[in-house]
C-alpha cells in the first residue's frame, strides 16, 4: 500500500454520506444498477431511517476531518416509518445554522430527499457535492496527519 | 426437509418444486377425501398478487406466485407515483418484491399461464404452462454482463416500449427474480443458431439455451385469481392518431416518461424531437364510458392518475401548462376531492369540461391540434405539444378460458353481489382489476380479504405445509474477543473488473480483529454458504462481514448461512462494493479499491462491536373483538370466527345492523334487508361469537396480541375482555340537511326515505308526475370537502326504480360530476336511457327549493347552458345526503391510539398499501369508520381486517424483531420525548421506575427515539451510537491508511 | 409590596411544605429551605443577591420528597427554567408555588437578561429587560474564516471543569455525551474542536432558558451565554419556538408534527 498512499493526494477531500434503508439507499443502490458513475469520494453509513441520525453523528464526522456530510432520506411523505424524517428535516435546520455561526461552511452540510426510485438523482447528487466540497477545499477542522498518528 | 437445510433460499424453492411435481405425479393420496390441501395458489403477480401471497404466508399457507411475465410487480411497477399522495410507486411496492423472495414459503413461478382449474375447494389441481426462460434463476445473479454483449436490440417492455433494451436482460433492477430473461422469439442463437455471446460471458454459467415449454400440475386447496386488466389499445380510437402521430402517448407511456428510472430520467420532454413539453394535454375515456368500443364502463382510476400525472409533470418542470379534458371527474375515493380540488386551485392544472373529438398533428412543429366541444356545445381547436392519452383498464385473458370463472358483459370476473372476491367458481377467488377496474388501495383491500377467504376454506390445514427453517443451537460468544471473518466478492467480473479484490483481501486482512479473509466468486452461490459455514466453524468466528452487494437484498441469506453455522445471524455486516462502488466507478478502478478496503474497514469496525440480538417473543390471546354491529362489523367477526377464532362484537345500539337498515336494495337490485337478516341470523347463531349489544368500549389497555378492553352497558355493568386484535367497524352516520327546505316540506326527502317507499310500492310514487333529485348535499363543500361517493349510484338507482315503477314520472337528477365508478356506469347509461334528465350545476351556482302557490318549485342554474336558469316545479324533491363521521370515533381514537383524519374518519396506516391496518399493531379498520363507501366495499373491507386480525390470532406467539430500541433504564431521566416521538406508540412511560420503555412488539426499529435521547439511554439494537461512531471514525482514518 | 418573611410565612401557612428560597450564612447566600413558619432561620431569608439554579435544586428535592409540595422565591430566568423542566417532565407544578421575584434594574443590565422578571411578581419592581446582542452581532460581522478562528480561540481556553454544565439548570440527563468517549475525548484539554462546547450547544437548543449561569461559572470567560442564546435565536425563527415561555407548547424538537408543518418549513428554508 506504500506504493499508492505516496500518490495519494493530500488535498483529496472526503464526504460521509448517511442513508435510510428504505430509500435513499435504495436509491444509491438504483445508481449502481444503473451504472450510473460518480466520483469515488463518498463513503456512505446506512441507517435504518434518517430520523435516527442525531446531530453528534454530524459533529463527530466533521471533528474526525470529514470535509462534507450527506444525509439522504425518504421524500417528506414517503418515509417507512411514516414520520421519522420530519425529525431530520427539523434537526437538519437546526445544525446548519449552527455550524455557520460557528464558522464552518454550511455548504459542508447537505440534507438531500432520494427515493428508491432516484438513482440518477442520487449521482447527480454525489457528483454536485463533491464538486461544492472541492470547491471548499479540505475542511478546516482536518487535524494534521502528525497528530493522528499515521 | 433435511437435506434442505444446507441449501440457499433458491436452491430450496428448486428442491420443493421437484417435491411439489414428484406428489403430483404419485397421485397425491391424502387429497382425496381428506384435509384440504395447505397451498394457495395465485394467479397474477402485481401488487394484488403480492398482498395476497405475503398475506397468505403470513396465515400458514404454502403459496405458488404465478405471474405469465418473467418478474412479478405487475402495473404498479412500473408507476412513477400513485395518488392522492404522490408517493414513489417503486419505493413502497419494491420491499414487498424483496419480502416475496426472501420468504421461503412463497414460491415465484414466472413466464407462466394457467391452462386449466380444477377440483373442488380445499382440493384443486391447477395445471400451468411455463415458457422457457433460457436463464437458469438459481445460478444467475443479475449482474447485467450479458446484456452488455448481447447484439439483439428490442424494445423495452418495462418502459412501455419507449426506448431500447437487449434481447437478453434482467426485466428491471428491482425484478423478482432477479435473473435475467431471453426473449426466445428474437434471440440469435435461439433462431440462428450464431451468437452465444451470453453464454461466453455469463461466469456463473447461467445460460440453458435447453430450456423447453412445459406443463406441469399443481395441487392446491384454493386458487386466487389476481391477473389485473389489460391496458386499452389507444390505437383503436383512430380518431386520436396514437401510433400515427409521435407525440400522442398513452398514460402508461407518460407514466414511464416521468418515471425517475425511465427512459428519460423524468425529464419531461416530447418523442419526436426531445423537446421540454410546455402545453400538456390529458384526453380523459379513451376506451372507458365508449360503448362504442364495447366498453360501457367507467375505468375508475384515470381521473386521478391523470390529475397526479398533469401535478408531477408540473413538480419536474414547473412551466408546464397542463390541461386535463374531461366529462365528470371521478374523484370519489378518500382524499381525492382535496387533491383534485388542489390541482386546479394551487397547483394551476387547467381543468376542461369537454369530450375531445379528435387530433391533428401539425406537420412541421408535430404540434397536436385537439378539437373538442366545450361546456356551450362549441367546437374548439386548441394545439398542444405532448397529449397523453388516459386509457381504460380493460378485463386481462385467462379468465374464463384458465380459470373457468364466468365474465360479465365486458369480459370481468362475475363477483357475488355482497363479496365480490367470490366468483361463480368455487374454490377461485378474484381480486383486484379482474374483478372490476379499481385503484392500488381496493386492490391491496380486496387482495387481503381474498387471503382471508382463503383461509376460511383451508383453515384445518394451517400450518401444515410450511417449511420451517431449523437451526443448530446458538453458540455462545459472549466473553470471546471477536473473531471477524471477511468474505470479499468478485460478482463474477463486476466486481473483479474494477475492483482489485486480491488487494482489498489483504487489506481486511490487516484489520484489527479480523482473522479470516478470502475472496469468492459469488459470495451468495449455493456452495459458497457450505464454504462460509466451514469456514466459521474451522476459524471459530464469531462476526462475519460480506462484501459484495446491497444488504436489501442479500443480507437475510448470509444472515441465514450464519445463523445455520451456529451464529446468531445479527452478528454479521455488509459491505455494498457493487452498487455502491465497482459499478458506480468503473472509470477509476484504483479509487474504487481504495473506497472497496475503506467500505470493508467501516463494516469490521462495526461488525466487532456488535451484539448477539434475541428476537423477543410475546404470547398472542387467540380472540378478537370488533367494535359496531354493522354489516362492516358483523362481517370481520363472522370471518373471523369461520376461520376458527372466538370473537367478541361490541354494539352501542341494542340491535345489530347499523346504517344498512336502511338501505333496501343493492345496485343490481339484491334485497338488501334479506341479506342483513340473514347477517344478523348467522351472527347470533355462530358459537364464537359473544355479542355484546348495547355495550360501549369505555377503556382499551395493552398492545397487539394482549389486549384489555373494557365494556359497559347502559346500566353500567362492565365486562374486561381479554383479545389479541381489534378490528374497529364503528360506522358513519349520514348528513343531517337544514337546506332544500328538508324537514319544512314533507315532499323534500332523502334518498333512503325514497327508497323505502319504493320498496314498499308506495302508491303516492305513481302520482308524481316530476321527480327532482338533488346531489352532493352536504358533501364536496367547505365543511365536508369529501365525496360521499355512494350518493351518484344511489340516486341513478333509485331513479331507474322510480321510473319502473311509474315510467311516466319524469326524473330530474341535478348534479355537478356524476361519480358511478367502475360498472356503474352502466346504470347511469341505463337512467339517461330511461328518460332521466340530468342537469349539471356549479359548484358556485346551488340549485334553489321553493315553494310557490303550495306547491314544490326547483331553481337550478344550468351549467350546460351557461347557466341559464331552469325551473322545475317538482311534486317531490329527493336528496342525495352524504356520509359523515361517526362522531364516537372521537372518543375511541386515542383509548386505541390511533389517529383520525380531518373530516373525523380514521386514517390508516399507509393509504395505498396498508388501507386497512393502523400504524399501531393489532388493530384494524373496515368499512364506514375508514371512509365513504358502498356495502360491497364495506364486505370486502370487512374481510381484509379480518385477514389482518386473523394474522396476528394464528400465531401462538409474536416473534419481535431484533433490530428494535431499546431504554437503558439506568441512564433514563423520563422526559418522555421518545414516548411523544415514536410513530408507532411503541414507548410507554413506567411512572413507578420513572423510566420509559420500549414495546418490543411494538418497535418498528426506526432509530428516531435515539437521536432525541440527550443521555443516550435510548438505543437502536445493530445501529448504536457507539457503532456509528466506530464507522465514521473507521471512514474518516481510512484515508491516512 | 410584600415582605419576604411576610410571603414564606403566608406560604407556609397555606399548606406549602417547605419554601426554597436563599439564606445568610455567614455572609454568603445559599439556597435554603425553610419548613416553619415560627423559625427564627426566617430572619436570614434574602430577596435577590445571588442566584442559583433553582430547577436543579426542585429537580432533586421534588424527587426526595414525593407529595410534598414546595413554594420557590423565582427570578424571570428560575421560572422559565421550571416552566421548560416541566415539560421535559422533571418537575411537577402542581406541586410548586412559584413567588416572583423582579431582578433590579442594576441586576438585569448586568446580567443582559432577556427578562428579568417573571410572569408575576410579588417583590420587587419590573426592570427592562437588556439583553445584549453585542458579541454574537461581533461574530456574525466575521467572515466565515475568521469566524471558526474566533469559536476556537474562545474554546482553546476551556480547561474542561464542566462547570458550565454542572450549574446549568437545564441539563439533567443521568449520562452525559460529555463524558462520552466516542465525541469528547478523555484527557484531552482544552477539548477537541466542535465536539465539546457545540455537542452542549446542540442539546440546549430548544431547552436553554438564557439564565447565563453557565458563564457566570465560567473561570475561562467563554461567552458561552451568547453561543446558547444564538442557538434559542434559531430555534426560533426556524421552528419558531422559545424555551421556558408558554407552559402549553413544546419544543418541535420533541414531537412529530405534521406534514404540513415541514412542507412549510422546507419551503421557507
Amino acid at each position: 500500500m506504500a506504493e499508492e498512499s505516496a500518490t495519494r493526494n493530500e488535498d483529496d477531500i472526503r464526504i460521509l454520506a448517511f442513508l435510510c434503508n428504505w430509500c435513499s439507499y435504495a436509491g444509491a443502490d438504483l445508481a449502481g444498477v444503473s451504472r450510473l458513475q460518480y466520483p469515488a469520494k463518498v463513503l456512505d453509513v446506512r441507517v435504518m431511517c434518517t430520523g435516527t441520525i442525531s446531530p453528534y453523528f454530524v459533529i463527530k464526522a466533521f471533528q474526525e476531518g470529514m470535509d462534507g456530510v450527506l444525509i439522504a432520506g425518504c421524500h417528506i411523505g414517503d418515509c417507512h416509518y411514516l414520520k421519522g424524517n420530519y425529525m431530520t428535516a427539523k434537526r437538519f435546520q437546526v445544525l446548519r445554522e449552527a455550524l455557520k455561526f460557528l464558522g464552518i461552511e454550511e455548504g459542508r452540510l447537505r440534507l438531500e430527499w432520494v427515493s428508491a426510485a432516484e438513482g440518477e438523482k442520487y449521482a447527480e447528487v454525489i457528483r454536485s457535492f463533491t464538486e461544492e466540497i472541492e470547491k471548499l477545499g479540505p475542511s478546516p477542522l482536518r487535524r494534521k496527519r502528525a497528530e493522528v498518528g499515521a | 426437509m433435511a437435506e434442505e437445510k444446507k441449501t440457499t433460499a433458491k436452491g430450496k424453492a428448486r428442491a420443493k418444486r421437484v417435491e411439489e411435481k414428484d406428489k403430483v405425479k404419485a397421485g397425491k393420496p391424502e387429497s382425496t377425501g381428506g384435509a384440504p390441501v395447505g397451498a394457495v395458489m395465485v394467479v397474477g403477480g402485481g401488487v394484488g398478487g403480492i398482498q395476497a401471497s405475503l398475506e397468505l404466508a403470513n396465515l400458514g399457507y404454502k403459496v405458488y406466485l404465478v405471474d405469465s411475465s418473467p418478474s412479478i410487480g405487475g402495473v404498479m411497477g412500473m408507476l412513477d407515483k400513485t395518488f392522492p399522495t404522490n408517493e414513489c410507486s417503486m419505493c413502497i411496492l419494491s420491499p414487498k418484491m424483496v419480502e416475496v423472495a426472501s420468504n421461503i414459503n412463497i414460491e415465484v413461478i414466472t413466464l407462466a399461464d394457467v391452462l386449466s382449474v380444477e377440483g373442488e375447494p380445499g382440493d384443486m389441481r391447477v395445471r400451468l404452462r411455463i415458457r422457457p426462460r433460457y436463464v437458469d434463476i438459481d445460478k444467475c445473479t443479475g449482474c447485467g454482463d450479458c446484456t452488455a454483449k448481447c447484439p439483439v436490440k428490442i424494445p423495452d417492455p418495462y418502459n412501455a416500449g419507449l426506448d431500447m433494451t437487449r434481447c437478453i436482460r434482467v426485466p428491471f433492477p428491482q425484478a423478482v427474480p432477479g435473473a435475467a430473461v431471453i426473449e426466445g422469439e428474437v434471440c440469435r442463437y435461439i433462431n440462428k443458431g450464431k451468437c452465444g455471446n451470453c453464454v461466453k460471458v455469463c461466469q456463473a454459467g447461467a445460460i440453458d439455451f435447453e430450456q423447453k415449454e412445459k406443463e406441469e400440475i399443481y395441487s392446491v386447496g384454493m386458487v386466487i385469481a389476481s391477473p389485473g386488466y389489460k391496458p386499452f389499445d389507444a390505437s383503436r380510437k383512430t380518431e386520436y392518431g396514437y401510433g400515427v402521430y409521435d407525440n400522442v402517448v398513452t398514460s402508461l407511456e407518460f407514466e414511464r416518461i416521468l418515471g425517475a428510472n425511465g427512459p428519460t430520467q423524468g425529464h419531461v420532454v416530447r418523442p419526436s424531437d426531445g423537446r421540454e413539453v410546455k402545453k400538456l394535454a390529458f384526453v380523459q375515456c379513451v376506451g372507458s364510458r365508449d360503448v362504442t368500443v364495447g366498453n360501457g364502463y367507467c375505468s375508475s382510476v384515470c381521473c386521478m392518475y391523470a390529475t397526479k400525472q398533469a401535478l408531477i409533470a408540473k413538480e419536474h418542470l414547473s412551466s408546464i401548462e397542463p390541461t386535463i379534458f374531461f366529462i365528470d371527474m371521478r374523484a370519489y375515493g378518500k382524499d381525492f376531492e382535496k387533491y383534485y380540488v388542489n390541482a386546479e386551485a394551487k397547483f394551476g392544472v387547467r381543468y376542461v369540461r369537454g369530450l375531445v373529438s379528435g387530433i391533428r398533428e401539425r406537420q412541421r412543429t408535430k404540434n397536436l391540434l385537439l378539437r373538442y366541444a366545450d361546456e356551450d356545445g362549441c367546437t374548439r381547436e386548441e394545439e398542444f405539444d405532448l397529449v397523453v392519452l388516459s386509457i381504460g383498464l380493460e378485463a386481462p385473458c385467462g379468465l374464463k378460458e384458465g380459470l373457468g370463472v364466468e365474465v360479465n358483459g365486458y369480459g370481468f370476473a362475475e363477483a357475488d353481489s355482497f363479496l365480490p372476491v367470490l366468483s361463480s367458481k368455487p374454490g377461485v377467488l378474484v381480486c383486484g382489476a379482474a374483478q372490476e377496474p379499481k385503484d392500488i388501495p381496493d386492490t391491496v383491500t380486496q387482495a387481503t380479504a381474498a387471503a382471508g377467504m382463503a383461509s376460511q376454506a383451508l383453515h384445518g390445514a394451517r400450518n401444515t405445509l410450511l417449511t420451517r427453517r431449523e437451526h443448530p443451537p446458538e453458540r455462545d460468544v459472549s466473553g470471546e474477543e471477536p473473531r471477524v471473518g471477511a468474505i470479499i466478492c468478485r460478482c463474477g467480473s463486476n466486481i473483479g473488473g474494477f475492483v482489485d479484490v486480491p488487494a482489498v483481501v489483504e487489506y481486511a486482512r490487516g484489520l484489527p480483529g479480523v482473522v479470516f479473509a478470502e475472496e469468492r466468486l459469488y459470495a451468495c452461490s449455493q456452495d459458497a454458504q457450505e464454504w462460509i459455514r466451514q469456514v466459521v466453524d474451522e476459524h471459530k468466528l464469531n462476526r462475519l462481514v460480506v462484501a459484495s452487494c446491497t444488504p436489501r437484498t442479500h443480507q437475510p441469506l448470509f444472515r441465514e448461512t450464519l445463523q445455520s453455522a451456529g451464529v446468531n445471524k445479527y452478528l454479521f455486516e455488509m459491505a455494498n462494493i457493487r452498487e455502491h462502488c465497482s459499478w458506480v466507478h468503473m472509470k477509476e478502478p484504483e479509487n474504487a479499491t481504495r473506497k472497496a478496503q475503506y467500505l470493508v474497514k467501516m463494516a469490521v469496525e462495526k461488525a466487532r462491536r456488535l451484539e448477539p440480538l434475541a428476537e423477543g417473543e410475546s404470547e398472542v390471546i387467540p380472540r378478537g373483538l370488533v367494535i359496531g354491529g354493522g354489516v362492516a362489523g358483523m362481517n370481520a367477526a363472522l370471518n373471523l370466527a369461520r376461520s376458527g377464532f372466538q370473537v367478541y362484537l361490541v354494539e352501542k345500539e341494542g340491535e345489530l345492523g347499523g346504517l344498512a337498515r336502511n338501505i333496501r336494495f343493492n345496485r343490481d337490485g339484491a334485497d338488501v334487508q334479506e341479506y342483513l337478516r340473514g347477517l344478523v341470523e348467522a351472527v347470533e347463531r355462530e358459537e364464537l361469537i359473544t355479542v355484546f349489544k348495547g355495550h360501549r368500549v369505555v377503556d382499551v389497555s395493552g398492545f397487539v396480541g394482549q389486549f384489555k378492553t373494557l365494556v359497559r352497558d347502559g346500566e353500567g355493568r362492565e365486562t374486561l375482555l381479554e383479545h389479541g386484535a381489534v378490528i374497529v367497524a364503528t360506522g358513519g352516520g349520514q348528513y343531517q340537511p337544514a337546506e332544500y327546505r328538508y324537514g319544512e316540506d314533507g315532499h323534500v326527502l332523502t334518498q333512503w326515505e325514497l327508497e323505502e317507499r319504493i320498496a314498499e310500492k308506495d302508491g303516492s310514487l305513481k302520482e308524481a308526475k316530476r321527480v327532482v333529485m338533488i346531489q352532493c348535499v352536504g358533501s364536496r363543500e367547505e365543511e365536508r370537502p369529501y365525496c360521499s361517493k355512494v350518493c351518484c349510484t344511489e340516486a341513478v338507482k333509485n331513479a331507474l326504480a322510480l321510473k319502473e315503477l311509474s315510467p311516466s314520472t319524469e326524473v330530474f337528477v341535478l348534479y355537478r360530476d356524476i361519480r358511478t365508478y367502475g360498472f356503474r356506469e352502466d346504470l347511469y347509461r341505463e337512467a339517461r336511457e330511461a328518460g332521466v334528465v340530468f342537469v349539471r350545476f356549479d359548484d358556485d351556482a346551488r340549485p334553489e327549493v321553493r315553494e310557490v302557490a303550495g306547491a314544490l318549485q326547483v331553481r337550478v342554474p344550468d351549467a350546460n347552458l351557461g347557466n341559464e336558469t331552469v325551473v322545475l316545479n317538482a311534486d317531490l324533491v329527493v336528496l342525495s345526503v352524504g356520509v359523515t363521521a361517526n362522531p364516537d370515533n372521537a372518543e375511541l381514537a386515542p383509548m386505541l391510539k390511533v389517529p383520525r383524519n380531518a373530516e373525523g374518519f380514521f386514517l390508516e396506516a399507509h393509504m395505498k398499501l396498508r388501507p386497512v391496518d393502523f400504524a399501531t399493531d393489532g388493530v384494524f379498520v373496515c368499512g364506514l369508520a375508514h371512509a365513504p363507501k358502498s356495502i360491497e366495499e364495506s364486505v370486502a373491507q370487512a374481510a381484509a381486517a379480518a385477514a389482518r386480525a386473523e394474522s396476528v390470532l394464528c400465531k401462538d406467539r409474536i416473534v419481535t424483531e431484533g433490530v428494535v430500541a431499546v431504554v437503558d433504564a439506568e441512564r433514563c431521566s423520563g422526559c418522555r420525548i421518545c414516548v411523544e416521538l415514536c410513530p408507532f406508540e411503541a414507548i410507554t412511560y413506567d411512572a413507578d421506575r420513572r423510566v420509559a420503555v420500549v414495546n418490543p412488539s411494538l418497535c418498528k426499529g426506526c432509530g428516531t427515539c435515539t437521536a432525541a435521547c440527550t443521555a443516550g439511554a435510548s438505543r437502536l439494537q445493530g445501529f448504536r451510537s457507539d457503532q456509528i461512531f466506530e464507522q465514521i471514525e473507521a471512514a474518516a482514518s481510512a484515508w491516512w491508511d | 409590596m410584600s415582605d419576604l418573611k411576610d410571603l414564606v410565612r403566608e406560604k407556609l401557612k397555606d399548606g406549602v411544605d417547605a419554601f426554597l428560597c436563599l439564606k445568610d450564612e455567614e455572609g454568603t447566600l445559599l439556597p435554603a429551605l425553610i419548613t416553619d413558619a415560627d423559625s427564627p432561620e426566617l430572619e436570614l431569608v434574602e430577596a435577590g443577591g445571588a442566584r442559583y439554579p433553582m430547577g436543579k435544586i426542585l429537580i432533586d428535592l421534588l424527587r426526595e420528597y414525593p407529595g410534598k409540595r414546595f413554594a420557590v422565591l423565582v427570578r424571570g430566568c428560575d421560572e422559565r427554567a421550571l416552566v421548560e423542566l416541566s415539560k421535559l417532565e422533571q418537575v411537577d407544578l402542581d406541586r410548586l408555588v412559584m413567588v416572583g421575584l423582579a431582578c433590579t434594574a442594576e441586576e438585569a443590565r448586568a446580567c443582559g437578561c432577556t427578562r428579568p422578571y417573571p410572569s408575576e411578581i410579588a417583590l420587587g419592581e419590573k426592570a427592562e429587560a437588556a439583553p445584549g446582542r453585542e458579541t454574537i452581532e461581533e461574530v456574525e460581522a466575521l467572515s466565515e474564516a475568521e469566524r471558526l478562528r474566533w469559536w476556537k480561540e474562545q474554546f482553546s481556553r476551556c480547561i474542561k471543569c464542566y462547570g458550565c454544565r454542572n450549574v446549568c439548570p437545564m441539563c439533567f440527563c443521568k449520562d452525559c455525551a460529555l463524558e462520552n468517549p466516542h465525541l469528547v475525548e478523555p484527557g484531552v484539554i482544552p477539548p477537541e474542536f466542535p465536539s465539546f462546547h457545540v455537542i452542549r450547544a446542540l442539546d440546549m437548543t430548544g431547552r436553554c432558558v438564557d439564565c447565563g449561569l453557565c458563564e457566570e461559572a465560567c473561570p475561562a470567560d467563554i461567552p458561552l451565554r451568547s453561543l446558547y442564546r444564538k442557538m434559542q435565536e434559531i430555534m426560533e425563527e426556524k421552528l419558531g419556538y422559545r424555551a421556558g415561555e408558554s407552559p402549553d407548547e413544546k419544543s418541535p424538537l420533541s414531537f412529530l408534527g405534521s406534514e404540513q408543518d415541514i412542507e412549510k418549513l422546507e419551503r421557507e428554508q
